[in-house]
């Protein structure tokens, strides 16, 4: 039996902080891929939503799709969904035979999968028939459904609400539902799409806790939200996405290697005049030219030259090579280039969290374009 | 080892049978308070048509025997199947797409045995409307004419069942393009009542010897007609030689009996057709 099966029964929250802090202690994951996207592209029309994205997701793995709304998050999770079919390439999910199959065989050898897509909606009945329903036509044991019905509501706060309609419920509540129902049969895959959408902050603390109940009960957990922040913690590994793109898929430590450590903010007392601007750039950029971080430079076209300013914050950014000696070097060239008709008043690494500016970065650096998926 | 084949095979086909079953089941629970709305219009048509213009009214003679007097309760069935059958089987596929619901069940349940289990579970909803009907009507017909009930009537029943398959076959396809529920039913309802009766009127009057075999209104005469004891079996007895302006046109009583169950076995097998085909196709 797989170790992802086993402890569905032990899916018990009661203690808050009991989860809500702790460092998680998974089941080491394996490499055993439980499904792959081959250059997965859907277009509508001449719009290209997802545009040949891959990514491989391993057993027990969490893996994040993190992008901005409209980026392709939604449209992926729904062809995974089988809700709309992919323009070109495939989607090959682990079957029970322990092999990838595509999703176009037969659904009955597939894995068992939960999802929670979009907003969810739910038909006009009580929160038990509701889950009675999804549970029986999903074999789940018929002798088990009450008391798992029970400890997932209870678990969500809604046990109060458990023979009440569902219409009556509100958005938070109906999206406590909505994950509630994709973690019913005990899946060996959940795919979430901003399980946190619409939740209070103390439901979405309580939404995170049983993310990480799920992870180490070893669940491969594939979660897509515009809120890296959110589900930042809970990843092991991050994709992300914009323009139907993905700009970027490593653990978060890869990531942030690549970013955090290259970066400076050099914050000005007083703003430079327009006509000062392009000429100090110049001079900046000539003198920084040893220490500039060459990776952005073949990135992206807004740092060629290592140096940003920035008019309504006043200050420059800067994009150099990491090293901690380059970082004094800078220092002085900045002191010595504006000393004479302005201050530095701070000079630091950026102070917002790290995967943000990352997610920020890397959006910033991808082109805009119109329409989402 | 052949008792464990058995079991493999009883396995499988308990799994794919079970969404089929639990669905319908759901459906039946979901559409219960329609189903009981429905059934009340129902019934109260019968008491306020085939039982208080007898009882209230001393001279309105009741028709001769009880085959006449059902086939005139049985004029109001038709309205009956048209509105339950919009209301029963318009959100069939249409809703899942409209509130977006399908992932709920993927990758257990395919799309297609959720949609059978809503359509036998909306299909048993509306044969249990229809049969509160015949049975009040029946128990009218014992109260006014005495037992037993007329064999004919039966028949009549089964014709019925076959006409709600029919309809509700009908209104499905239009669930399978639709963009929400009451569009789905304004549109069918238009259609059953107003653009079917326009085509039999044109078709009538451009070829007034031709017999609208296509026609569901024609077919749906079967229901009430087969009570009719000496059922014609001749072409020139199904049908009225009626003048108007200088104009003689046919006014169609029955099909015949096998041609009546063709064109409501042909509707229902093309319309599911066609509606799984759309389906299949249609995306979220």
């Amino acid at each position: 039996m797989s170790k992802t099966t086993m402890e569905s029964d032990k899916l018990e929250m009661k203690s808050e902080e009991k989860t809500l802090i702790e460092p998680i202690e998974k089941p080491e994951t394996g490499l055993k891929t439980v499904m792959r996207l081959e250059n997965l592209t859907k277009k509508f029309g001449s719009f290209v939503a997802v545009d040949k994205i891959n990514i491989e997701v391993h057993e027990g793995e969490t893996i994040g799709l993190v992008g901005p709304n409209g980026a392709g998050k939604t449209t992926t999770i729904k062809m995974i969904a089988k809700l709309i079919r992919p323009t070109s390439g495939e989607i090959l999910v682990l079957n029970k035979a322990g092999e990838l199959q595509s999703l176009n065989g037969n659904d009955k050898d597939l894995v068992k999968f939960g999802f929670l897509i979009d907003q969810p909606f739910f038909y006009d009945m009580s929160a038990n028939q509701i889950l009675r329903y999804f549970a029986r036509s999903q074999n789940y044991p018929k002798e088990k459904i009450n008391a798992r019905i029970d400890e997932l509501l209870t678990l969500f706060k809604l046990i109060d609400w458990k023979h009440e309609k569902v219409r009556t419920f509100s958005k938070g509540m109906r999206q406590k539902m909505g994950i509630i129902q994709s973690i019913l049969v005990d899946p060996q895959i959940i795919i979430l799409d901003e399980p946190q959408t619409g939740l209070d902050p103390k439901a979405r603390i309580e939404v995170r806790a049983t993310l990480r109940e799920l992870q180490r009960q070893g669940k491969t957990i594939f979660v897509a939200s515009h809120m890296l922040h959110e589900i930042s913690e809970l990843c092991d590994k991050i994709a992300l996405i914009n323009n139907g793109r993905i700009i970027a898929f490593d653990t978060i430590e890869n990531l942030e290697k690549n970013l955090k450590d290259k970066e400076l903010n050099c914050q000005l007392l007083y703003p430079i005049t327009p006509n000062n601007l392009e000429g100090t750039i110049n001079r900046l950029n000539e003198k920084l030219v040893p220490y500039v971080n060459h990776d952005m430079e073949e990135s992206t076209a807004d740092h060629d030259h290592g140096v940003k300013y920035n008019l309504e914050k006043q200050s420059f950014k800067i994009y150099y090579d990491g090293k901690k000696e380059s970082r004094g070097e800078i220092l002085e060239i900045f002191m010595s280039e504006l000393k004479s008709n302005n201050k530095i008043i701070s000079f630091s690494q950026p102070k917002t969290s790290k995967l943000e500016q990352i997610y920020l970065e890397m959006i910033q650096m991808d082109e805009p374009r119109e329409g989402g998926g | 080892m052949q008792i464990l084949e058995k079991k493999e095979k009883f396995d499988y086909l308990y799994l794919a049978v079970l969404p089929v079953v639990t669905t319908y089941i759901f459906e039946l629970k979901k559409q219960w308070k329609k189903f009981v709305i429905f059934s009340l219009i129902a019934v109260s048509f019968i008491i306020l048509l085939s039982y208080l213009p007898y009882a209230l009214i001393p001279d309105n003679p009741l028709p001769d025997t009880q085959a006449d007097y059902f086939q005139s309760g049985l004029n109001f069935l038709i309205m009956i199947v048209i509105f339950g059958s919009c209301f029963f089987f318009s959100g069939i596929i249409c809703y899942e797409y409209d509130k977006k619901t399908g992932y709920i069940t993927f990758p257990i349940i395919n799309k297609y045995k959720l949609v059978t289990g809503k359509f036998l579970g909306a299909l048993t909803l509306l044969i249990g409307v229809i049969a509160a009907f015949y049975i009040a009507l029946g128990v009218l017909g014992i109260y006014w004419y005495g037992g037993p009930i007329n064999y004919r009537y039966y028949y009549s029943f089964g014709i019925a069942i076959l006409y709600v398959l029919a309809v509700g076959s009908f209104v499905t396809v239009f669930s399978s393009f639709m963009q929400n529920v009451n569009m789905t039913i304004v549109s069918t309802i238009m259609i059953l009542l107003i653009a079917n009766m326009i085509i039999d009127s044109l078709v009538m009057l451009l070829y007034p010897e031709f017999e609208p075999i296509y026609s569901l209104n024609h077919a749906s005469d079967l229901i009430s007609y087969i009570l009719v004891e000496d059922f014609p079996t001749k072409l020139e007895d199904r049908y009225e030689e009626v003048e108007f302006r200088n104009f003689t046109r046919r006014r169609w009583l029955t099909p015949t009996i096998v041609g009546g169950i063709t064109v409501f076995l042909l509707y229902t097998t093309i319309c599911l057709v066609v509606a799984a085909i759309i389906f299949k196709r249609r995306q979220l």
